[in-house]
């Protein structure tokens, strides 16, 4: 009887199982095979998918061949990184980079699956074909260039320090020796680590003396450590569109002194991933074609506060 | 004193059982009511002071509460697939560690060592980000089941073990002693017993692996706690968000662990005095 009720179960169990493994490889599916998978025999039948694209012949290799077989392009993005991207109660994504990724989709004739890595995977390259792109405000930076494969930019931003009201400190220089909260991984890190080089060679201000950095998972973490009341850092370094979404949620920070440097934040591609040379002719196409038409403007201007920050400042 | 105990036998009963029954109910309502208001008051007012702290938004919740708990349905059926290749796991470590042969003992034993004295939280990194530096790319969700129940494989083979162990020897020997081969033996006698053991063994590490499981957020995967810390993050009203995910893993687990305490109960029926 015993031997009945225990068989049952496991029965039930292996049944239950089977049933969650062919949900779970659904799920699993939608993952586009990598460049690993490169016994795949694609023809490159992409050229009749994509509307905007030039139908050139592409090598059946490369990722852009790979990505418009398979209909979709998986882009890294984060997901609580307002006001360039940001997740809705349906789960999916809104933001400036949000609007830019889906019309770079939308121009290759794909759609897009977005995913969400940290920001120090994706900053360090060697994604292991877990996505194809990243639409993530990633600056070019010399460093990320051993890695990262860079398109033109598609904006840019000032770099702004902020301080807590908390500590009085109303100056750039009135943080020196104090502790600055940056995001991981970010050009804020390195700028104050000194060791920043920025991809287009542009100046930097000059550290103030003695300054100390802390880091949080992402920029948006050091505004709510000040939000919900913490005091561990006097000041916070962010790009200039986080900080003013940020003190427009109230959070009790005030800027303090001048950009210290401005960055071009552009779309990236893994160098070790697969071949992906015809992908980037046509993702710098599509973003000088953006910024020719003047889509990016209009969407800067949507989410920046009717600012256009799509020309180098 | 039997509750069914008659002065004649066959006859009816006592009246006096009558009014000793009753009050063992009284007793056990008023106990219960105690219990459950005692419940209610601590949590009114945790519930009152979190709410008091002024920070809350009212509307957060139902805006978010439906997407924080859809990430239930990825919690559970991780927890359930890995619990699955984890039994799996476990029933060879177990045999393999009961073994004569020192090969199979030995890469059994240094199975349950290393994985029971490493962290999941580093096992999770590196099935997640270190196996692809040697080639071995999986994706997120399987990524996770595979270091789960890679997991909970390695604590269940030492239950599976003691519970193999744990069948009296004289079971063993009368089988013996009445001419039954070893693979025989095993599967009428010693495992049919085992089991007894060992499945509400199993069904406490599925419910502990349902909370384990939110270990996986920290590769991406957008299961419970993935949603409300990120959700939380964004709009600053992580109190909320934390509170609602800690009450939707709350549920889960009371729902299976009542499920669980039936099947213990279903499987001790034998202990219980008559």
């Amino acid at each position: 009887m015993r031997q009945r009720h225990t068989a049952i179960r496991a029965a039930m169990l292996v049944a239950s199982a089977a049933l969650i493994f062919t949900a779970c490889s659904k799920v699993g599916a939608t993952a586009a095979p990598t460049g690993a998978a490169s016994t795949e025999p694609s023809s490159a039948a992409s050229a009749s998918a994509a509307p905007s694209e030039a139908a050139a012949s592409i090598d059946p290799n490369d990722l852009l061949a790979i990505i418009l077989k398979n209909g979709v392009i998986r882009v890294g993005t984060d997901p609580a990184y307002p006001p360039q991207s940001l997740l809705k109660p349906d789960g999916t994504f809104e933001g400036f980079d949000i609007d830019t990724a889906n019309e770079i989709g939308k121009r290759l004739g794909v759609k897009v699956e977005f995913v969400t890595p940290d920001f120090s995977v994706v900053e360090a390259g060697k994604w292991a074909g877990r996505f194809d792109i990243s639409v993530g405000s990633v600056t070019i930076t010399k460093k990320r260039l051993d890695n990262l494969d860079f398109t033109s930019p598609y904006y840019y931003t000032p770099a702004q320090m902020t301080a807590t009201t908390a500590s009085g400190i109303t100056t750039l220089d009135g943080l020196a020796g104090k502790t600055v909260c940056v995001g991981e991984a970010t050009t804020y890190y390195q700028w104050i680590s000194g060791t920043l080089a920025l991809g287009d060679g542009s100046a930097l201000a000059p550290v103030p003396a003695g300054m100390k950095v802390t880091t949080l998972k992402t920029d948006q973490d050091c505004a709510l450590s000040v939000k919900s009341g913490r005091h561990d850092f006097e000041g916070w370094l962010s790009s200039s569109t986080t900080v003013a979404a940020a003190l427009a949620a109230k959070t009790p920070m005030i800027i303090v002194g001048a950009p210290v440097f401005n960055e071009p934040l552009a779309v990236a591609t893994d160098k070790s991933g697969p071949p992906h040379a015809a992908l980037q002719a046509a993702l710098d196409r599509i973003i000088k074609a953006m910024h020719a038409d003047g889509t990016l403007s209009a969407s800067s201007k949507k989410w920046f506060d009717g600012l256009d920050m799509t020309v180098a400042q | 004193m039997s509750a069914n105990a008659t002065l004649v036998p066959g006859g009816p009963e006592a009246p006096i059982l009558g009014q000793i029954r009753a009050s063992q109910r009284a007793a056990r309502s008023s106990f219960r009511a105690k219990y459950f208001a005692t419940w209610f008051v601590i949590l009114a007012i945790v519930g009152a002071a979190i709410v008091a702290t002024g920070n809350a938004e009212p509307d957060f919740t139902t805006t978010w509460g439906r997407y924080i708990l859809e990430g239930a349905g990825l919690t559970v059926l991780i927890s359930t697939v890995s619990i699955f290749f984890a039994t799996i796991l476990a029933v060879i470590g177990a045999l393999g560690r009961l073994s004569s042969n020192g090969f199979i003992n030995g890469a059994a034993s240094l199975y349950v060592s290393l994985v029971r004295g490493t962290p999941l939280l580093v096992q999770i990194y590196f099935v997640f980000y270190a196996l692809p530096q040697m080639g071995i790319v999986i994706d997120p969700i399987p990524a996770g089941i595979v270091a789960l129940a890679f997991n909970y494989g390695a604590y269940m083979t030492e239950i599976f073990r003691a519970g193999i162990q744990a069948v009296p020897r004289g079971q063993r020997e009368a089988a013996e002693s009445l001419g039954m081969t070893e693979r025989l033996l095993m599967r009428r006698i010693v495992l049919p017993q085992a089991v007894r053991i060992v499945v509400p063994a199993i069904g406490n590490d599925f419910v502990s692996m349902i909370k384990d499981s939110s270990l996986v957020s920290v590769v991406g995967l957008q299961e419970i706690l993935w949603r409300s810390s990120t959700v939380g993050r964004s709009n600053s009203q992580l109190i909320q968000a934390l509170l609602i995910a800690a009450l939707v893993y709350w549920a889960l687990t009371m729902f299976f662990s009542y499920f669980q305490g039936r099947l213990e109960h279903r499987l001790a029926l034998s202990d219980v005095r008559l």
